[in-house]
């Protein structure tokens, strides 16, 4: 055997299990990743047996890794559709009774889904197997400086290209969309995930609002491309994951001015993959990753919202919350009185409805 | 006359027949070739052949269902549609005792397919679930179980949610090939089209292909010239204008993308620029991006290397002297280049064209960022299925679809071109 093949082979066995040790967490990667490195691998007791990697989302390799029995992601960041379907077919492991067990429980003594619940959301089967961690939603924004006038406010002012002649940026896909053109048709946001569900036709209607700005739609689909869109005047206002506009707000130098009515919020949660190689030290970092202080501490940097209710009081009460001294409750999604005009999205209806919705949609948009 | 010839076999010097020590030698070399080659072998099989294979396989294969609610298909096929407007109570009492007793990852699963055939059956089903559980945990016996169900909800008096089980109740399909084309089966399991709001994917199909041969045109009628360039300029020049074909060729995908971003939209560059020279007024300028133009432009630029360096090594070797003698035999100019260079070039463009072709039908990320509203291929629709329904079925029907449309152009080129007038070099 040369002597280049035993040292590779000395160097692999030494290191190797070393490597393995390590919990590996796979999320979207850029500010977002960042943020959950400096949030929760920074302020864990053993911050260097935290690793992330990235991936694209969905539940692709997730299941294609379970599939085949190499599993090599301990935890998966996922969105809350993806943890109940995850949940469901297995992929994910049932750590319901750890979750109970283990949670760091709110100030009031409330467990941590019931402190989930304070923030106006329900129980779905996701929930077994994962915990929270932020709100992110679809905001629309624009720039203050396109508009000498008057300024839209609403939903209604979005789907209203007589009021507010100009283009407007809208993502591919139907999620936020949908939910948006119902409370410009006049349901309650709050209400809009209910009449979704129950009422026939509600689509159509959504549908029918969407109708009146489609010749004046620019399309993307990567998260960077509509602050391009409304910085190069390409639009007028756009939807956005409101992460991209509060960092070019506070990072940048913009000025960009949001309009909470009617955003839709969507989640984010850490899910332990079935046959995790590191099973407890996963379940003991996503029980550190939870806490209301570790998600208060993500806000800090990136303007994703905690999905704990308790974890609002604690950036509230110590502004300025974020790094340079810079206010961070202006661009959270989820203070009591935004929610009020939000919808918080409905990941089992999007499960059962997604793909087809998104069919249409995408049929819509080729018409 | 007769020939004679000896019967004696001819020996070698140690006394074994000439043939068969022939043959072994033979033997022995084939033996090496082979294993010279075996791993290449493997490394095909087990990276190309079983991957492929296993997609072919997932497009029709719908056990996993089946493993699940087995005695449900059974009862459900006794159903006699014309005379009962719902299934029979043993359908009913199958499917409650399947979901008391079935394994909850099965069960998952199943209900992620079931909802690829109707929307709305993965909450149903699972709602229902958690009641018959309850009841069977009571010790219960249902008088009904058809009544018992409707009472939990009532979809299940709802026939159409029934009648998508037609998709389903065999182990083998084919309604996912019939998905992939805006067909599905109605309650008698006859192929009709998909609810009309629904249908993109015939759209989809014809779009990628049209993108596909347009692409291929346009890197043609840009690359030929270039190449021709490229092949005749002295070796210092052209390998200096090598390098503007090069360097695009190693930037990264993306960045070229955004690049044709900044360049087309409406507030970009061209635009600019003419509305600084009057061509178009202000309110007029044109959208070249985010829609099927953006996709053409860039997907033309991002693939016109694969054209230029085929054509290219081909040019390079066609002798200059066969021109100048066809116009020393008294043809024009054009005439010349069209009988005597252009046949030469065949195996370039065809080389060329194919590569370029391949390349465009499968394309995803390009079309993705600059297709907007309509300008996205089929490539984009396989990704979301893979990733985000996790409609595999689907997703590998798509794929058999276009692994089929390249296996008809191969043939077709082959009948009409000939597949040994290919050409990389």
């Amino acid at each position: 055997m040369s002597k280049f093949l035993k040292a590779f082979l000395f160097v692999s066995l030494v290191f190797v299990p070393f490597a393995a040790s390590a919990v590996t967490v796979a999320s979207w990667g850029g500010a977002y990743t960042e943020s959950q490195q400096k949030a929760y691998a920074d302020t864990y007791s053993d911050p260097s047996s935290i690793v992330f990697e990235n991936y694209n989302g969905g539940l692709g390799e997730v299941r294609a890794q379970v599939e085949s029995g190499s599993v090599t992601w301990d935890i998966v960041d996922v969105l809350p559709s993806d943890a109940i379907t995850g949940c469901d077919e297995g992929l994910f492991e049932d750590i319901s009774s750890e979750i109970a067990e283990l949670s760091t429980p709110g100030p009031d003594g409330e467990s941590m889904l019931e402190d989930m619940e304070n923030n106006g959301l329900e129980y779905h089967s996701g929930w077994d197997c994962c915990v929270p961690q932020i709100f992110w939603t679809y905001v629309v924004f624009y720039d203050p400086d396109a508009f000498p006038g008057e300024k839209p406010d609403s939903m209604a002012d979005f789907f209203d290209t007589e009021k507010f002649p100009g283009k407007r940026g809208i993502h591919t896909w139907a999620t936020g969309v949908i939910e948006k053109a119902m409370v410009a048709d006049g349901v309650s946001p709050n209400a809009v995930p209910t009449v979704l569900a129950n009422q026939t036709g509600a689509i159509d209607r959504a549908f029918e609002v969407m109708d009146r700005i489609k010749d004046d739609v620019v399309f993307w689909s990567a998260g960077s491309q509509p602050l391009e869109l409304v910085k190069s005047g390409e639009v007028i206002m756009a939807i956005a994951y409101n992460g991209r506009v509060g960092a070019a707000n506070l990072a940048e130098g913009e000025n960009f001015e949001y309009i909470w009515e009617g955003q839709v919020l969507d989640q984010e949660y850490l899910c332990l993959t079935a046959g995790a190689p590191n099973r407890d030290a996963a379940i003991d970092f996503m029980m550190h990753a939870s806490t209301p202080e570790a998600q208060a501490e993500q806000a800090k940097y990136i303007t994703y919202g905690p999905m704990r209710a308790s974890g609002i009081p604690i950036i509230e009460n110590n502004e300025p919350w974020g790094p340079g001294g810079v206010d961070i409750m202006p661009h959270m999604p989820n203070t009591p009185e935004r929610l009020k005009v939000s919808i918080v999205s409905d990941p089992q209806w999007w499960s059962d409805y997604g793909a087809e919705i998104n069919e249409r949609y995408a049929a819509w948009m080729g018409n | 006359m007769e020939v004679t010839i000896s019967t004696a076999e001819l020996l070698t010097t140690d006394g074994i027949p000439l043939k068969q020590s022939l043959r072994k030698a033979e033997r022995r070399n084939k033996l090496r070739a082979f294993l010279l080659v075996f791993p290449l072998l493997l490394f095909i099989i087990v990276t190309f052949v079983m991957p492929i294979g296993d997609m072919l396989l997932r497009s029709v294969d719908d056990s996993q269902i089946n493993s699940v609610f087995p005695n449900t298909f059974e009862e459900y096929k006794n159903w006699d549609k014309g005379a009962d407007e719902l299934p029979p109570e043993e359908v009913y009492k199958s499917l409650f005792f399947e979901l008391a007793n079935g394994d909850k990852r099965q069960i998952g699963k199943a209900l992620t397919r079931m909802n690829y055939a109707k929307s709305g059956w993965k909450s149903l089903i699972k709602k229902t679930s958690r009641e018959i559980k309850k009841i069977v945990k009571k010790g219960e016996e249902p008088v009904s179980y058809k009544d018992t169900f409707i009472k939990i909800n009532k979809f299940w008096g709802d026939p159409t949610y029934w009648y998508s089980f037609n998709q389903m109740v065999n182990d083998r399909s084919s309604i996912y090939y019939w998905n992939a084309l805006d067909r599905t089966f109605d309650e008698d399991g006859d192929v009709v089209l998909q609810d009309e709001k629904r249908r993109m994917y015939i759209k989809t199909w014809l779009r990628t292909f049209k993108v596909s041969v347009y692409v291929t045109i346009f890197c043609l009628i840009l690359g030929f010239p270039v190449a021709h360039l490229l092949a005749n300029l002295p070796l210092r020049y052209s390998n200096l204008l090598m390098i503007f074909v090069l360097l695009p060729f190693w930037t990264s995908l993306l960045v070229r993308t955004t690049a044709w971003i900044v360049m087309l939209q409406q507030n970009g560059v061209i635009n600019g620029i003419l509305v600084w020279l009057g061509v178009i007024s202000d309110d007029g300028r044109i959208q070249m991006v985010y829609n099927e133009a953006g996709t053409l432009i860039a997907m033309t630029q991002i693939l016109l290397p694969f054209m230029i360096l085929p054509l290219y090594s081909v040019m390079r070797v066609i002798p200059k002297s066969h021109m100048r003698a066809a116009q020393n035999l008294g043809a024009k100019p054009a005439m010349a280049f069209w009988r005597v260079y252009l046949p030469q070039t065949i195996p370039g463009i065809s080389a060329g064209g194919l590569l370029v072709f391949v390349l465009a039908i499968g394309y995803f990320i390009t079309p993705e960022l600059v297709g907007g509203k309509d300008g996205k291929l089929i490539g984009s629709w396989i990704a979301y299925h893979l990733k985000t329904t996790l409609n595999w079925g689907l997703c590998a029907a798509l794929g058999g679809i276009l692994l089929g449309i390249m296996l008809i152009f191969y043939w077709l080129y082959n009948k009409i071109v000939g597949i040994d007038n290919i050409k990389l070099g």
